[in-house]
């Protein structure tokens, strides 16, 4: 994986100029190492997490059941659909807002993906494409909202979140569509359920996704233009307006981002599923909150890296993997992925602040 | 005045880093006396008051309060001994009513423990009944107007036993008859026997209000004088040393075309901001390699004429006419009007001009980005030419332009905002108070800064508050007094006096 770097453009340049006048800041050596651990917090709480579960792993038959690849693959493909949402949420979270309607367009798009298939007879690729075209839109208009109107995207998306719940309900008439396979009438193509499957029966085809997805945000926020003002609106917004960045139009663009792959995660859940149901993915926006967190990203905009989201998922899914291995209670899995939070917003709290 | 001051101050000195704030500063207060504290930005005025608040509590010299050598460990203790602080940015809580306010974080108790709210009330009542306010303590404070928030203060202030009063810029955000009222108050307060120290730049008060007056010059005493005897010139003279004109160069090239042509220009807000002078009947002209200055009082609605003409004002309807190079201008955002050339470097570097926790490379492209990519992905190699460039033809001093603009000194930041926005090659140049809080070596750069620009042909329009800077700098200043333009003063007639008159408003006999 590549390292998260938030900040792209700042790489010392070897043929800078060299300082004029020492600075009276930590020596400049020990100052990038602290501020490097804390940058890959969750790379390294990661990389720790992991030896951990490899420790306390049940054997059997002297394999270590962790690390069998049917396991890890289990893993990547269940923290999928919350890594697909937690890499939308970043670019919200980055800009200093929040998203808390990624749930909800999840069972939205998982309802569509059936309905339209299922009903309405729509081949993959149409269906496919309608449905994300709905989860853009709807992320777009609630990015127009905040922008435009101003009101916290806070309440914005919650009250998004009871709109798409809603429609989801009328759309489905409340009930869950169970999605077969087949080339009769009420029936979805056979291909869809490629989504469930695995690529060389290895790969599971959600994980490859999200991974593709993870990376391809990963270099967006690296390089681009759109993603200098991203952070720049989260860093200062007034000075980032007065700097001639386009706020309105990257707002709404970052809103319809998380929208957009908030609606893939759930035609990814309905594959895997073979049904779309309207409560589907509840409570995915608070897990999807907190793998940003996990991942070092600041609730107040600005700063964080999409590295450390991906981190914070796969560690999120490790976890719960863990727990799960050792038969330990699921209601005791919730309170340790309280205290993993709780953990990782301390340590952002420790880390030095310039000013 | 031989009676014991209140407070004595003795041989004041505090360093910043490199930076003397002040030095060997002797300073009393007696009982029923209103003292001006009078200087330049950065002559040390807030320096000297935050010492004597509590605010910093390291730095060299001693204070006596009724001859007892004192050491406050922070604010509170200050107030402790009697000496409270008005800010210019009052600390009120909006949400909260007046007896609220008043005492926050003190508030009286019930014998069960719960706040005694009757008391609170009764208490506060008095309070303002001694000021002569007739003001309901149940009103939440942010239904008050500027004047009244003041008198709540200063209500906090007696109810804290203060005997000592620190004001600073009082009157500077308050209509006519809101002074008026803030006099009677002082002059009462001065009869009960508090000593007040008070900061103001208007020298029409001072003859009116202060008993003595104490000037700073670069952070060391120039000199006190009574305001009732000694003539502006003479207190001016004081402020500003006799070197100053020296300091800034002469000579400039003959201007070139008009480029910004602004005609009888005036917002009407829908709804008027509290504390915002939107422009009301602007006049100005700057041709393309001049320097044109922007003088007024506080709230003259300078920062606000710079702001509309950026794109970044408050909405309203706007009349009177507007061009560039001749063509109508009225930019509807920052983005439009960098569009047409025009870059604005803000007053509050801190909050409007950086994101201080980004690196200094970061935010020196940031206004130039769509010109270093390629299809939306940004060139680092053409990016660390760019900065680099920047930084050396600035002389901007960071340790690497990786490091976070928060660590860099006030006026490297300060660079930093004119690289970002020469960065967009613009051709009218808007300044916010473009030296305030920026060490006079660094001033300095920024002068031979501004006449580089101007003679490359930039239009550069500058709003300061600080006299000799216009005077040295400007080949005009148009001075502004509640959004309007009365004056409008070529090189050679713009002495100060001439600027301060004009800002006060003497010229223009306002019929309100």
């Amino acid at each position: 994986m590549n390292p998260p770097n938030p900040t792209a453009v700042e790489e010392a340049p070897a043929e800078t100029p060299p300082p004029r006048r020492p600075s009276l800041r930590l020596p400049r050596d020990r100052h990038a190492l602290v501020d490097n651990f804390f940058r890959f917090q969750s790379l390294f709480g990661l990389v720790a997490v992991f030896l951990i579960a490899i420790a306390v792993s049940p054997v059997r038959n002297g394999e270590n059941i962790f690390l069998s690849s049917g396991n890890l693959a289990n893993i990547v493909r269940a923290v999928s659909e919350i890594g697909i949402i937690a890499v939308g949420m970043t670019f919200v979270i980055l800009i200093g807002g929040i998203d808390l309607s990624v749930g909800a367009v999840l069972g939205l798009a998982a309802v569509g993906s059936a309905t339209l298939m299922v009903d309405s007879g729509l081949g993959i690729l149409p269906t496919v494409l309608i449905v994300l075209l709905i989860g853009t839109a709807f992320g777009a208009t609630q990015g127009a909202i905040v922008a435009r109107i101003g009101i916290q995207s806070f309440i914005v998306t919650l009250a998004g979140l009871q709109a798409a719940r809603g429609i989801a309900r009328m759309w489905s008439g409340g009930l869950g569509i169970p999605i077969a396979y087949g080339d009769g009438p009420q029936e979805a193509p056979e291909a869809f359920s490629l989504l469930s499957g695995s690529i060389n029966g290895v790969l599971p085809v959600p994980a490859v996704l999200f991974i593709a997805i993870g990376i391809g945000a990963l270099l967006l926020l690296r390089t681009t233009a759109f993603a200098r003002h991203v952070y720049a609106i989260g860093g200062n917004e007034k000075a980032a307006r007065l700097s001639g960045v386009p706020v309105r139009r990257v707002r709404i663009a970052v809103f319809a981002i998380s929208g957009l792959l908030a609606a893939l995660a759930g035609i990814i859940h309905a594959g895997q599923l073979n049904q779309g149901s309207p409560n589907d993915g509840s409570g995915y926006e608070l897990d999807a909150i907190a793998a940003v967190v996990i991942g070092g990203t600041s609730l107040a905009g600005g700063s964080g890296s999409m590295g450390g989201t991906i981190a914070g998922a796969l560690l999120l899914g490790i976890l719960n993997n863990i727990l799960a291995l050792n038969n330990i209670d699921a209601n005791v899995q919730l309170v340790v992925k309280g205290l993993v939070i709780v953990a990782a917003a301390a340590l952002q709290k420790l880390r030095p602040r310039i000013s | 005045m031989t009676e014991r001051p209140l407070v004595r101050m003795t041989g004041i000195g505090k360093r910043f880093g490199g930076v003397q704030a002040c030095r060997d500063i002797d300073l009393t207060i007696t009982a029923g006396e209103v003292h001006a504290l009078l200087g330049e930005n950065g002559a040390g005025k807030s320096t000297l008051i935050n010492i004597l608040s509590g605010v910093i509590t390291a730095y060299d010299g001693t204070i006596e309060v009724d001859g007892r050598p004192v050491s406050f460990a922070g604010p509170v203790d200050a107030q402790r001994a009697g000496i409270a602080t008005i800010h210019q940015e009052l600390d009120l809580v909006a949400g909260l009513s007046i007896a609220e306010n008043m005492f926050l974080g003190r508030e009286p108790r019930t014998r069960l423990g719960s706040v005694d709210i009757r008391r609170m009330r009764r208490q506060a009542a008095e309070h303002l009944r001694t000021l002569g306010a007739d003001l309901d303590p149940r009103r939440l404070v942010g239904s008050l107007r500027v004047g009244e928030q003041q008198l709540v203060e200063i209500g906090r202030a007696l109810s804290l036993d203060a005997r000592v009063l620190i004001m600073d810029e009082p009157t500077a955000a308050l209509a006519d008859a809101e002074v008026e009222r803030l006099f009677e108050t002082i002059a009462g307060l001065r009869r009960a026997g508090v000593g007040i120290v008070y900061i103001s730049h208007r020298m029409a008060e001072l003859e009116v209000i202060a008993d003595r007056a104490t000037v700073l010059r670069n952070g060391r005493l120039a000199g006190t004088v009574d305001p009732k005897t000694a003539s502006r010139d003479e207190i001016i003279q004081l402020m500003v040393g006799r070197s100053v004109d020296a300091l800034f160069g002469e000579g400039r090239n003959e201007p070139g075309e008009v480029l910004l042509d602004v005609r009888g220009f005036a917002v009407t807000p829908r709804r008027p901001t509290p504390g915002r002078t939107e422009p009301a009947g602007v006049d100005l002209t700057v041709r393309s390699g001049e320097i044109v200055g922007l003088a007024g009082l506080m709230g003259a609605g300078r920062t606000e004429l710079l702001e509309t003409l950026f794109g970044a004002g408050g909405s309203g309807r706007r009349t009177g006419e507007v061009t560039i190079d001749g063509r109508p201008y009225h930019p509807h955002g920052p983005r439009a009007a960098l569009a047409r050339g025009v870059a604005f470097v803000p007053e509050d570097r801190r909050g409007a001009g950086l994101m201080l926790e980004h690196s200094v490379a970061e935010n020196v492209v940031l206004s130039a980005l769509s010109s270093l990519t390629t299809l939306g992905v940004v060139r680092r190699q053409a990016v660390r030419r760019t900065v680099a460039e920047q930084l050396t033809s600035l002389a901007v001093k960071a340790a690497s332009p990786a490091v976070a603009a928060a660590t860099l000194s006030g006026g490297n930041q300060q660079k930093v905002v004119f690289a970002k926005q020469l960065l967009t090659q613009p051709r009218l140049l808007l300044l916010d108070e473009p030296t305030r809080g920026v060490d006079i070596g660094a001033k300095a750069e920024i002068y031979r800064l501004l006449h580089r620009l101007a003679d490359t042909g930039m239009a550069i329009l500058l709003a300061s508050s600080e006299l000799p800077e216009l005077r040295s700098l400007c080949d005009r200043v148009v001075v502004l007094h509640r959004g309007r333009t009365v004056a409008t003063l070529p090189r050679a007639s713009a002495t100060q006096q001439a600027i301060l008159a004009a800002a006060n408003g003497d010229d223009a006999k306002e019929t309100r």
